[in-house]
């Protein structure tokens, strides 16, 4: 409960400091990195509610993320959308048998900003996520999927660390994303979903998660690179979800490799410009 | 000395939560035929539900189980002997819900209705069927001889529609009574089951109890949940009905007898059902074999167990005589109750 007590504070601390933001962080504001990125990689998911063995195989992956300065602490803090979109297809050991994953993930980060020097910056603040999903186990009766439902607050944390080659200008971003407290929902260890929504039977389906039952953590490793006038960038995911809630165990997995493109815009009346001054650059 | 100081702060974040980040897995250990005789026994002993009901009815010690079978399992035994030494063991459940399942074959408990007579006959029906019988969304249906509907629900596993439902009810609506037959009927969607008794009362009826394993402990298990059965808003029957059953009638069916017998204008006649009141969920071993087990229990509403059948109000053979004369005697005692009853 300290720990959920801390969280509050911090937000209620930034959230006041909106009324005493700098006029001169406004336009600032304005300037908003937007990135595209799909990718495939590795899944490996585990859901002792279907089976007690893992299921490994491929995954494809869209990460859509936007950044922008706030006015939070004299215009220090940057916000961070994150969307992530995924799907599996798995086999068992023996390859017996399939399942089908699919994951939505949102979150939003407020990172204060510590620039260490001109190249190196520091990111440091909460984050809010919220994920939606299911794994599906095409040979079981009346167990044969999971609904995966989950989210809280944890917190994030981004190093970015800008150099050149050869006179190309190159940005290397490692993040880390950690839930610590949430919800999540999940049948009890033997219940059915005709109990939970035909019966309406319900139990303990929403329960209180912490690192102790959830222990989870994401990870982002990405390089910006021009190519004439577009920005390109490549990525590798570690994105670690657990889970032990109900005496049921669950993991997800996931090592993707990502590809895609950076967009800076300044938004202006519905108008976009492709500038950024590193002054006022969130990234 | 600040990036000192800042890469700690990096440092203490990623080994915050790489620690955190302990794995959460299963230990299943291996591919050998020790390793899936110990993932099923385990499966069993964790979230089968009737492991203390079936010691207390006919002394099941799951732990002397694997201790007997351990014994049958070798490391250099074929698949083939595997699956039939594991088949051996899942049986000792004495349940129809258990079935492990391999490219080689599926096993299955057959003694619930293979130690019984059958009392069913599909060429002795087609003589109460005609030749102008309707079937409509997987029910057979007739106006017998002597004003008397009759049903035949071969399974549940297919939906019924609610139109087809009332399409049904309205063209016998003319008759005395109805039977509706569920003899061979091996289950399929409990919902669709339900949907058919929602049919036969006019009330919110209490028809039993639902629980799970909250738990692996034998004892794990949830406060069982009423389980009610709420009126149709379609056409509902409101004359008497005779539900014929045999031991065939497992599983979802179970759970039909069980509700229309809580009905007051229903009559369960026939043998007594197969039972078979546990939900099943399903599992598998490292080698891809699936196991289905059951995972939920059913109860009546007094809390009685249902998974060994339910008993008719009317016990009734069919009779070699009749057999032999193209008749079947449950038919025939339905039509005579229900014509009986008409006349109160």
């Amino acid at each position: 409960m300290k720990v959920a007590r801390g969280i509050c504070w911090i937000i209620s601390l930034l959230l006041c400091k909106i009324l005493c933001a700098q006029t001169d962080s406004l336009h600032a504001t304005h300037y908003v990195m937007r990135s595209t990125l799909v990718g495939a990689g590795f899944n490996n998911t585990f859901e002792s509610y279907l089976s007690p063995l893992e299921y490994k195989g491929a995954e494809m992956r869209f990460i859509h993320e936007s950044m922008r300065m706030t006015r939070l602490m004299s215009g220090k803090v940057s916000g961070q959308n994150l969307l992530h979109v995924n799907a599996s297809y798995t086999d068992n050991i023996s390859q017996t048998n399939h399942a089908y994953g699919g994951m939505l993930s949102w979150s939003y980060a407020l990172h204060y900003q510590f620039s260490v020097s001109e190249r190196l910056k520091l990111m440091i603040g909460p984050m809010l996520d919220v994920n939606l999903g299911v794994v599906y186990n095409r040979r079981n009766s009346n167990n044969p999927a999971q609904a995966k439902a989950y989210g809280g607050l944890g917190a994030s944390g981004m190093l970015i660390y800008k150099f050149h080659i050869a006179q190309c200008p190159l940005t290397v971003r490692y993040q880390a994303d950690l839930p610590l407290l949430g919800v999540m929902f999940s049948p009890e260890y033997g219940e059915s979903y005709y109990e939970i929504f035909s019966l309406k039977n319900g139990g303990k389906n929403v329960l209180f998660t912490s690192l102790y039952n959830r222990p989870s953590l994401r990870q982002l490793l990405t390089l910006d690179f021009p190519i004439r006038r577009t920005i390109m960038r490549i990525g590798y995911l570690c994105d670690i979800q657990q889970a032990h809630v109900n005496k049921l165990k669950s993991h997800i997995y996931s090592h993707d490799f990502m590809i895609g493109f950076v967009r800076n815009i300044y938004l202006f009346r519905g108008k976009k410009q492709i500038s950024m001054p590193s002054k006022v650059t969130p990234f | 000395m600040r990036y000192v100081v800042y890469i700690f702060c990096i440092g203490i974040f990623c080994v915050i939560g790489i620690s955190f980040s302990s794995c959460i897995r299963e230990e299943i250990s291996g591919n050998t035929p020790e390793a899936n005789f110990e993932a099923l026994w385990r499966i069993i002993d964790e979230q089968y539900c009737f492991l203390d009901y079936k010691k207390e009815v006919y002394g099941l010690d799951w732990d002397e189980v694997h201790e007997r079978y351990a014994k049958r399992i070798t490391a250099d035994m074929g698949w083939k002997n595997l699956f039939e030494v594991l088949s051996d063991m899942v049986n000792e459940l004495r349940d129809g819900h258990v079935n492990l399942s391999s490219s080689l074959a599926t096993s299955q408990y057959r003694m619930w209705f293979d130690s019984f007579p059958h009392n069913f006959s599909d060429s002795i029906q087609r003589n109460y069927l005609g030749k102008d019988y309707v079937n409509s969304s997987g029910l057979t249906y007739q106006i017998l001889e002597n004003n008397i509907g009759y049903i035949y629900c071969e399974s549940f596993s297919n939906g019924i529609g609610d139109g087809n439902l009332d399409q049904i009810l309205n063209q016998l609506a003319i008759c005395d009574g109805l039977i509706v037959d569920v003899r061979d009927n091996g289950g399929g969607n409990l919902t669709t089951a339900q949907r058919l008794a929602a049919r036969f009362t006019n009330e919110k009826v209490l028809v039993g109890y639902m629980c799970h394993k909250t738990g692996p402990g034998h004892s794990d298990f949830s406060t069982p949940k009423p389980v009610y059965i709420n009126p149709s808003n379609g056409i509902r029957w409101q004359k008497k009905v005779v539900v014929l059953t045999n031991r065939r009638s497992y599983s979802s069916t179970n759970d039909f007898v069980n509700s229309m017998g809580q009905f007051p204008n229903v009559i369960i006649v026939g043998d007594k059902t197969g039972g078979g009141s546990g939900l099943p969920f399903s599992s598998e071993i490292p080698c891809g074999w699936s196991i289905r087990f059951s995972a939920a229990p059913m109860f009546d509403p007094q809390m009685n167990q249902l998974e060994f059948g339910i008993d008719p109000d009317v016990k009734v053979d069919m009779s070699a005589t009749d057999m032999q004369q193209g008749k079947d005697t449950m038919i025939e005692v339905a039509c005579s109750l229900l014509k009986e009853l008409g006349k109160d």
